[in-house]
């Protein structure tokens, strides 16, 4: 919000009315697409950049659970939120616990509640972009860094050069390991 | 065992009396039909012997009229004659007559008669018995039966109800919200209506009388209750359906285990506002401090709703009993009021969702149906006695260490 931009966000249910519903809530402070199915969803993320997807549980088809295990395997950086007026709290219990899921939502849901958790959900996108993206702008200056450094020292300094560029390599692995979540 | 004795002949009446006494018999004598039947209306006799031949109303007459008065209980009659063809015989038995036998009588034959007699009051009385308890039982199978229906109806309904509910509440939020920025709109257009006269006359006549229909002051006063009503109506229906999920057992609560003296101490001390306001006393005593394994939030539940509902029955200065006891495996809760019972109707179908003696909208009626289907998944029983006029006792019968039921029926509709 402090930038202006809206965070798209995808919704997912299979009553339009809901649907409909949620959209007049949300207008204001996202950017929305919306979809009744979980192919329709896979449909929409591969073709839009979403930073947070809140899907039903419950649905004909593939299950809201279901969803999230694809997005999570194509669109790890999406932030996922499931929600379901059903009490088969177990599955849902065991999507937070595997590790796949931002919230649980209740099903009837309080709108000032639901406001406040999806701006908590793009809060979150956008820390787990800025490191993606810390991490990515250290591993260029890295690489770029070492190839001048080649190109422009002597042969006299070899044995300082290959202990940087162990150290260099060293790091761009780290980089490339950073956690993507925050702990905590 | 009492009998009534008709013989019209004094000698005889004497003679029988006597011997039905020794055999430790209670007597009471008639000298005729009339007399007998008269005897007979005013206290029951399960065995009756009496004379044909009697002037006035005769043995067979008798015999017909205690038949036909439909007593709850078998009335076993030896008919006493002095004729014995076959055809007498036929008629007598005809007539509801059990036995016959001619007079004079032989002590000793009398006596086995009687004493068969005696068996088949005996087996009759076992008979109503078990047909009673059987009767109840199956009353107490109908009933758990039509419970487990309604749940499944309840589930059913809590389901269906709820997605509706979910959008019609973010629905008017969003026109809540909404409304307030379109009444904000038309507090900023106000002050530019003299401008427009001026500018445009005709365009500032129209809007300054569309303006005037819509009443904009009553809609500024008006909308937010009328929206604060329909918010606090819905919030009803959602707390209905909560309760009906409940009633279900849709949601799975916590199991631990649980201090029942305690948890009854909690509950009373929640209820004490009411207690005090209706100037009761709460008498709670157990012999020990048993801890059963449950789901503590709905026990607790279960004992809020029975002591909320005896409460409500008692009239001022009343004493509410509560009373804990282990029996092997099982504690047992009894809540006893002093108030003012509960007629047939009620007792019939106290555990029915929405079943109240309350006007409509004071309460939901659900109380005792969610307590039921929550003891009922803890496989334990509740039940009660009352008599109009002097109270009502609740029992609570759950076992120490309930297991989880698997998922039941009427979780999956």
């Amino acid at each position: 919000m402090s930038t202006g931009v809206k965070p798209p966000i995808l919704i997912v249910d299979d009553e339009p009315d809901v649907l409909f519903s949620l959209k007049a809530l949300l207008r204001h402070d996202f950017e929305l697409y919306t979809a009744e199915s979980g192919d329709e969803a896979l449909t929409i993320l591969s073709q839009h950049p979403v930073h947070v997807i809140m899907t039903d549980q419950r649905m004909p088809g593939m299950t809201g659970v279901e969803l999230m295990n694809h997005a999570r395997a194509q669109y790890p950086a999406t932030v996922r939120i499931v929600f379901t007026g059903y009490a088969d709290i177990k599955a849902v219990v065991q999507a937070i616990n595997s590790g796949g899921l931002f919230r649980y939502i209740t099903k009837p849901w309080d709108p000032d509640d639901l406001i406040e958790t999806l701006h908590l959900a793009a809060k979150r996108y956008e820390e787990k972009s800025a490191r993606a993206q810390f991490a990515a702008d250290v591993k260029a200056f890295v690489s770029d860094a070492m190839t001048l450094i080649q190109s422009t020292v002597g042969s006299e300094f070899a044995d300082d050069v290959a202990s940087l560029i162990g150290r260099a390599e060293r790091i761009s692995i780290q980089a490339d390991t950073l956690p993507q979540e925050p702990t905590g | 065992m009492n009998v009534l004795l008709a013989e019209d002949s004094l000698t005889m009446r004497r003679l029988l009396a006597s011997q039905l006494q020794g055999w430790n018999y209670g007597v009471t004598e008639a000298n005729d039909g009339a007399e007998a039947w008269e005897l007979f209306q005013n206290s029951h006799f399960s065995l009756v012997l009496t004379d044909w031949v009697m002037p006035g109303m005769d043995g067979l007459e008798l015999i017909r009229r205690i038949r036909e008065s439909k007593h709850k209980e078998y009335v076993y009659i030896l008919l006493l004659t002095t004729r014995s063809a076959n055809e007498n015989l036929v008629e007598a038995m005809e007539a509801g007559a059990d036995d016959f036998l001619a007079k004079p009588c032989n002590p000793k034959e009398l006596r086995v008669r009687l004493r068969a007699g005696e068996r088949i009051i005996e087996l009759e009385r076992t008979l109503i018995r078990q047909n009673t308890r059987l009767k109840q039982a199956q009353a107490a199978l109908v009933q758990s039966e039509k419970l487990a229906g309604l749940g499944q109806l309840a589930a059913g309904m809590a389901h269906e109800i709820n997605n509706p509910i979910s959008y019609v509440f973010n629905n008017l939020s969003v026109l809540q919200r909404d409304t307030q920025a379109v009444m904000k709109l038309l507090e900023r257009l106000e002050p530019c209506l003299p401008l427009l006269r001026q500018a445009d006359p005709e365009q500032g006549q129209q809007l300054t009388a569309a303006m005037t229909a819509c009443d904009v002051p009553w809609l500024q006063e008006n909308l937010p209750k009328l929206f604060e009503s329909m918010q606090d109506g819905l919030a009803r229906v959602r707390r209905i359906v909560s309760n009906l999920r409940d009633f279900a057992h849709l949601d799975e609560a916590l199991w631990d285990n649980m201090d029942v003296v305690g948890a009854l101490e909690s509950t009373v001390s929640i209820l004490a506002a009411e207690l005090e306001s209706r100037q009761l006393t709460v008498d709670l005593q157990a012999d020990d401090r048993p801890m059963i394994h449950c789901q503590p939030a709905k026990i607790k539940q279960v004992f809020h709703g029975i002591l909320m509902n005896a409460i409500q029955a008692s009239a001022a200065h009343d004493l509410v009993k509560i009373r804990v006891s282990q029996v092997k495996s099982f504690v047992t809760v009894e809540f006893t009021d002093e108030g003012a019972g509960m007629d047939k109707v009620t007792q019939q179908r106290l555990f029915e969702p929405f079943y109240t003696t309350h006007p409509v909208g004071a309460g939901q009626g659900l109380g005792l149906a969610i307590s039921y289907g929550i003891v009922k998944q803890h496989s334990g029983t509740i039940d009660f006695t009352t008599k109009p006029g002097e109270g009502s006792t609740f029992r609570v019968k759950l076992p120490i260490t309930a297991w989880a039921p698997a998922k039941s029926r009427t979780a999956t509709v």
